[in-house]
C-alpha cells in the first residue's frame, strides 16, 4: 500500500508539472498585454518603449521564459502565490478569502448529486421500465443536457421577477453568517449538483442493474432477507465502485463548471475571479488558480483510488 | 495785478487738466484690467442639494463597475477608478452636479482670468484639511498639476495634451495659486480642463512619499466629502462621510457603499431591482427599460464622452483616397445601426462631433445630410458613384476588418460587413481579437478596416479634434492626414471668439465629411436607474461618467 500511494504521489506530481508547463505556456501564447489592461488603450500608446520594458520588468515578465518559469514553481512551493497584476493584491489572500465559498459550493454539489443521484438511480433500477424509471431517465437526460450556467440565469431570473429576490452580494462565510452564507451558495450548489446527480442516477442505475442479476442477491432474496437489505446491504456497496469513480471524475466537471456557474448566480467565488484574471491578463492570478484547482483535482482521484481498497476488500495495492 | 485768464484759458486749461487726469485714469485702468479683467464667483458658493427639505443621514448604495487596475486617479481613463475614489477627492473647480455642466467654484473659491487670457488665478478656500489632518495649501495645487502637465518617467497621464499651453505654475501665497500659458487659449477649454472630473487634488506630500505613482496606494488622503472605510476587491469599497470637510452642509448621506457590478451586466440590474442598491449606473437597456416600467424607480440615459467608430487604415491601397472612405462612409445606415444594439447598450446617431454638444450642427441639418438621412436611398446611389470614381466600380475584396472582442462591435461588425456588401459589393472578413491584442494590431497598421471606441475628456473641440483627428494623434488610428485640418485646428486652439470659433468648427466639420477620418457608427449614452427615495441627483443632463461623481449632494427621503 505504501508503494502504491508513493507511486501515486509520483503521478500527481509529474500530472501537476504538466499542468503547470501548459498553463504557464498558453498564459504567454495567448494575445494581449496585460499593460493594456493596466493603463487602458489610451494610456498604453503614450508610454514609451523604454517605459514599457521597464515596467514588464518589475511584473517580472522580461526575464526569459525559463528563469520565469522556475521563479513560479519556487514561489509555488514556497507557499507565496505571489501578487496580482492590478492592485499588488496577494493571490493567497484573494484564494484565502473567495476559497472558502467555491469550496463550500463544491462540496455541496456533490452532497446534493449523491442526495439526488443515488434515491433515484435506485428507485430506477429495481423497478426498471415502469413509470418512476421512465420518469427518472428522462430527468437525468434533461439535467445532463442543459447547460448549467443557463439554468443558472433561469432560476436567477424567476426568483427576481417572480419575488423580487437576490442572493446576497458581497462573500459571506458560514461561520459569519449561515443564512446569508446559504443564500449565496444554494443557487450554484443546486445547479452544479442536480447537473451531477443525472450522471450518477444513470451511473448507479446501470451498476445496479448489472449486479441485481447475481447469485448472491438472488441467495439473499431466497434466504428471506428484506428488500432494503438486499439493496443496500448487498447490491448497492457492490455497485459503488464505478459510481465513486464517476464521482471523483465530476468533481472536474464541479471545478470547472463552478466557473460560468459563479458568473451566472453571481457569486464572488475563485471561479468569477479567474474569469476577471483572464480578461485582464493577470497572468500570476490565472497561473495560480489553475494550478490550485489541478492540484485539487488530482488529489481528489488519488483519495478516490485509496478509497476503493477500502471499500472493497478484494482490491489490494501492492 | 493778477493775471486773469480768459474763459478760453480757463477753458482750455481745464480740458488739458481733464486731458491728463483722464489719461491717468485709463492708464491707471490699463494696468488693472489685464489682471482684473474677469472674474469668476465673485461671491462664496457653498454648494447644496437643489432641495429645500434634504435631509442627512442613512447609507446610499451605488452599483457600479469598480475594479480598477490600480488607483492612481490621474493615470486612469476607466469609470472604474473614478466611480470608487472620485467622492474622496475634490477639484480645483468642478461641474455643478446640479446641472452637469456649469463650472462652479470647489477647492478655488474664485477665479480671475487676465484680459490677454493668459493668466489664470485660482483663490483657494482657507481651513480645508486631507483626511489625514493636513492643511491644504497651493503648494498641494502646483505638485498636482505639475505632475499632470510633466509626468514623471514610467507615469501615464492622458489629460496631459489639455494643459500645453500652460508653462507656469506659480504659488503667489498658500492660498493664491496662478496657471501663466505661453499663448491664450478658450477660456471654455481651460476652464473645462481644470474642471474635469480626472484632475482631483492630491497632497504635495503624498506625491514625494511615493515617488510620484500611487498606482499601488489605495487610500491615499483627499479632501473629499467622504473618506475610506475599508474596501474589499472587486465586491465593495465603503466611505463614511468625512466630518471635517469644508462644505459643513455636505454630505448629506453618512455612509457611500460602492458595490462592483460590471457596467450593462444582467447582475447589475438584478442588484437594483432586488433593492440590493439604491443607484446603478451603466445599466443595460433591457434592465433600464424595466426600471422604468417599475413604480418607486426611475431610469434615464445621458450623454457619454464615446465614439464608436471604424477606422480606414490609410497607409494600406486604396484607402487613402478620400472617395473611397467617403463610399463607405455613405454605405452605412447609422440607425440601424443603432438599432441592432439596442438591447445591449444605449447608442444614438452622430457624425465626426459631438452631436449633442453646441458645436454640432443642428440636428435637422444634419438629419438632411447625406450619410445620416432615415431613408439611405441617395446616400448609397452616391457612395457607388464615388466607388465607381475611384476605379472600384465592382467593389473590393478580402478587406481585413479587424474586431476588438466586445458584444456590441462583434454586433456591428456583422452588420456593416452586411451594409458594404450589399451597397458596395465590399467583402470583408471578420477577425475579431482582444481588447489588446486589437489595439496591438491597429498600432501596427495590420488592419484595413478595424471597430473599436474612443473617448475624450472634454466636450471641446480642442480636445479631441487633436486627439482623434490630428495629424500623429493618439487615436488617430487611421493614421489619417489632411494640411487644411491641420491649420484649421491650429485656428480652433487659438480662436477666443465662440461664435467664430464655431464657424472654424463647422469648416473642420466639412471636411471631415469629405475625407473621413474615420468612419462614424454610433455616439455612446449612458442609462442610469435609481429608486425614487434618491434625491439631490440629476443625471439627465450630465456629459460623461467622469466630471459628476461625488454624491455629495445626493441624499435619501426614506
Amino acid at each position: 500500500m505504501r508503494k502504491y500511494l508513493l507511486r501515486r504521489v509520483g503521478y500527481a506530481l509529474v500530472t501537476l508539472l504538466g499542468v503547470s508547463v501548459t498553463i504557464f505556456v498558453v498564459m504567454r501564447m495567448l494575445p494581449g498585454d496585460p499593460l493594456v489592461a493596466m493603463f487602458g488603450m489610451e494610456g498604453f500608446a503614450k508610454l514609451t518603449p523604454a517605459d514599457r520594458a521597464r515596467i514588464m520588468q518589475d511584473l517580472g515578465l522580461s526575464d526569459p521564459l525559463l528563469v520565469q518559469y522556475v521563479h513560479w514553481l519556487r514561489d509555488m512551493v514556497t507557499g507565496s502565490f505571489g501578487k496580482s497584476f492590478f492592485r499588488g493584491e496577494s493571490v493567497s489572500a484573494m484564494i484565502l478569502h473567495r476559497g472558502p465559498l467555491s469550496a463550500e459550493i463544491g462540496l455541496v454539489a456533490v452532497l446534493i448529486s449523491w442526495l439526488v443521484g443515488l434515491p433515484v438511480g435506485i428507485l430506477s433500477a429495481f423497478r426498471p421500465n415502469g413509470a418512476r424509471d421512465i420518469i427518472a431517465r428522462a430527468l437525468a437526460i434533461l439535467f445532463i443536457a442543459v447547460p448549467g450556467f443557463w439554468l443558472g440565469m433561469l432560476i436567477v431570473l424567476f426568483l427576481l421577477f417572480g419575488f423580487g429576490y437576490k442572493a446576497p452580494l458581497l462573500v459571506v462565510h458560514p461561520w459569519q453568517d449561515p443564512w446569508v452564507n446559504f443564500q449565496i451558495v444554494i443557487g450554484p450548489a443546486l445547479v452544479l449538483g442536480l447537473g451531477q446527480g443525472a450522471y450518477i442516477a444513470r451511473m448507479s442505475r446501470s451498476c445496479l442493474l448489472e449486479v441485481i442479476v447475481e447469485d448472491y442477491i438472488r441467495t439473499a432474496r431466497a434466504k428471506g432477507q428484506r428488500e432494503a437489505l438486499v439493496v443496500l446491504g448487498h447490491a448497492l456497496p457492490n455497485a459503488l465502485l464505478p459510481v465513486i469513480t464517476l464521482s471523483g471524475i465530476l468533481m472536474g466537471f464541479v471545478l470547472g463548471g463552478s466557473v460560468a456557474v459563479e458568473q451566472a448566480f453571481g457569486v464572488p467565488g475563485l471561479g468569477r475571479a479567474m474569469v476577471t484574471a483572464v480578461i485582464e491578463r493577470d497572468i500570476i492570478v490565472v497561473q495560480n488558480l489553475v494550478l490550485l484547482y489541478g492540484t485539487i483535482f488530482v488529489l481528489i482521484n488519488v483519495l478516490v483510488d485509496l478509497s476503493y481498497a477500502w471499500l472493497d476488500p478484494r482490491i489490494r495495492y501492492r | 495785478m493778477a493775471q486773469t485768464r480768459s474763459p478760453r484759458d480757463i477753458s482750455r486749461s481745464l480740458t488739458r487738466r481733464v486731458f491728463l487726469k483722464s489719461m491717468s485714469i485709463a492708464g491707471g485702468s490699463a494696468v488693472m484690467t489685464p489682471i482684473l479683467a474677469r472674474t469668476g464667483w465673485g461671491q462664496e458658493l457653498m454648494l447644496k442639494a437643489p432641495e429645500a427639505n434634504a435631509k442627512h443621514g442613512g447609507t446610499l448604495r451605488y452599483g457600479v463597475l469598480s475594479a480598477p487596475a490600480h488607483f492612481d486617479v490621474h493615470q486612469s481613463g476607466t469609470v472604474s477608478n473614478m466611480a470608487a475614489q472620485g467622492p474622496m477627492y475634490d477639484n480645483l473647480i468642478r461641474r455643478d452636479p446640479r446641472d452637469g455642466q456649469t463650472i462652479i467654484p470647489d477647492l478655488a473659491q474664485k477665479w480671475d482670468i487676465s484680459r490677454d487670457g493668459r493668466t489664470y488665478t485660482f483663490h483657494l478656500r482657507k481651513g480645508v484639511k486631507f483626511h489625514d489632518g493636513a492643511d491644504f495649501t497651493a503648494e498641494d495645487v502646483k505638485a498636482t498639476f505639475q505632475r499632470i502637465m510633466a509626468p514623471p518617467k514610467g507615469v501615464v497621464i492622458p489629460r496631459t495634451p489639455l494643459f500645453s499651453a500652460v508653462n507656469e505654475v506659480r504659488v503667489l501665497d498658500p492660498h493664491r495659486i496662478e496657471f501663466r500659458l505661453s499663448e491664450p487659449r478658450p477660456t471654455k477649454f481651460m476652464l473645462g480642463a481644470f474642471a474635469s472630473g480626472w484632475n482631483i487634488i492630491v497632497r504635495k506630500k503624498t506625491l514625494e512619499e511615493n515617488d510620484f505613482n500611487l498606482r499601488n496606494i489605495p487610500n491615499f488622503p483627499g479632501t473629499g466629502p467622504f473618506r475610506h472605510v475599508s474596501r474589499r476587491d472587486k465586491e465593495i469599497w465603503v466611505m463614511e462621510k468625512n466630518p471635517g470637510y469644508w462644505n459643513k452642509t455636505l454630505p448629506y448621506v453618512d455612509r457611500l457603499e460602492v458595490y462592483h457590478l460590471p457596467a450593462f451586466s444582467p447582475e447589475l440590474g438584478q442588484a437594483l431591482l432586488a433593492g440590493k442598491i439604491d443607484y446603478a449606473r451603466l445599466l443595460d437597456p433591457v434592465s433600464a427599460r424595466k426600471v422604468k416600467e417599475t413604480k418607486g424607480m426611475t431610469s434615464t440615459d445621458f450623454y457619454q464622452s464615446v465614439i464608436q467608430a471604424v477606422w480606414v487604415n490609410m497607409k494600406r491601397k486604396p484607402y487613402a483616397d478620400p472617395r473611397i472612405r467617403r463610399a463607405m462612409h455613405l454605405a452605412l445606415d447609422r440607425p440601424v445601426l443603432v438599432d441592432v444594439v439596442k438591447d445591449v447598450a444605449p447608442m444614438m446617431v452622430g457624425g465626426f462631433v459631438y452631436p449633442f454638444s453646441e458645436w454640432a450642427s443642428p440636428k435637422e441639418e444634419m438629419a438632411k445630410r447625406l450619410g445620416y438621412q432615415q431613408d439611405p436611398k441617395a446616400s448609397i446611389q452616391e457612395a457607388k458613384k464615388l466607388l465607381a470614381e475611384a476605379g472600384y466600380p465592382n467593389g473590393l475584396k478580402n478587406v481585413d476588418f479587424l474586431v476588438r472582442e466586445i458584444a456590441t462591435f462583434k454586433l456591428w461588425a456583422v452588420a456593416i460587413q452586411a451594409m458594404l456588401k450589399e451597397n458596395l459589393n465590399i467583402e470583408c472578413n471578420l477577425r475579431t481579437v482582444q481588447a489588446s491584442a486589437w489595439f496591438d494590431e491597429a498600432q501596427a497598421g495590420n488592419f484595413d478596416i478595424g471597430i473599436s471606441a474612443i473617448v475624450s475628456t472634454l466636450m471641446d473641440p480642442s480636445d479631441y479634434f487633436n486627439a482623434w483627428y490630428g495629424k500623429g494623434g493618439p487615436q488617430n488610428y487611421s493614421v489619417w492626414e489632411n494640411a487644411k485640418f491641420q491649420e484649421l485646428v491650429k485656428q480652433i486652439d487659438h480662436e477666443v471668439d465662440d461664435g467664430k470659433r464655431k464657424g472654424l468648427v463647422r469648416q473642420a466639420e466639412m471636411i471631415f465629411e469629405s475625407d473621413p477620418p474615420l468612419l462614424p457608427v454610433a455616439w455612446e449614452k449612458i442609462n442610469d436607474g435609481w429608486y425614487d427615495y434618491v434625491k439631490g441627483v440629476n443625471p439627465y443632463k450630465i456629459f460623461g461618467i467622469y466630471d459628476v461623481v461625488r454624491w455629495d449632494t445626493a441624499w435619501l427621503a426614506k
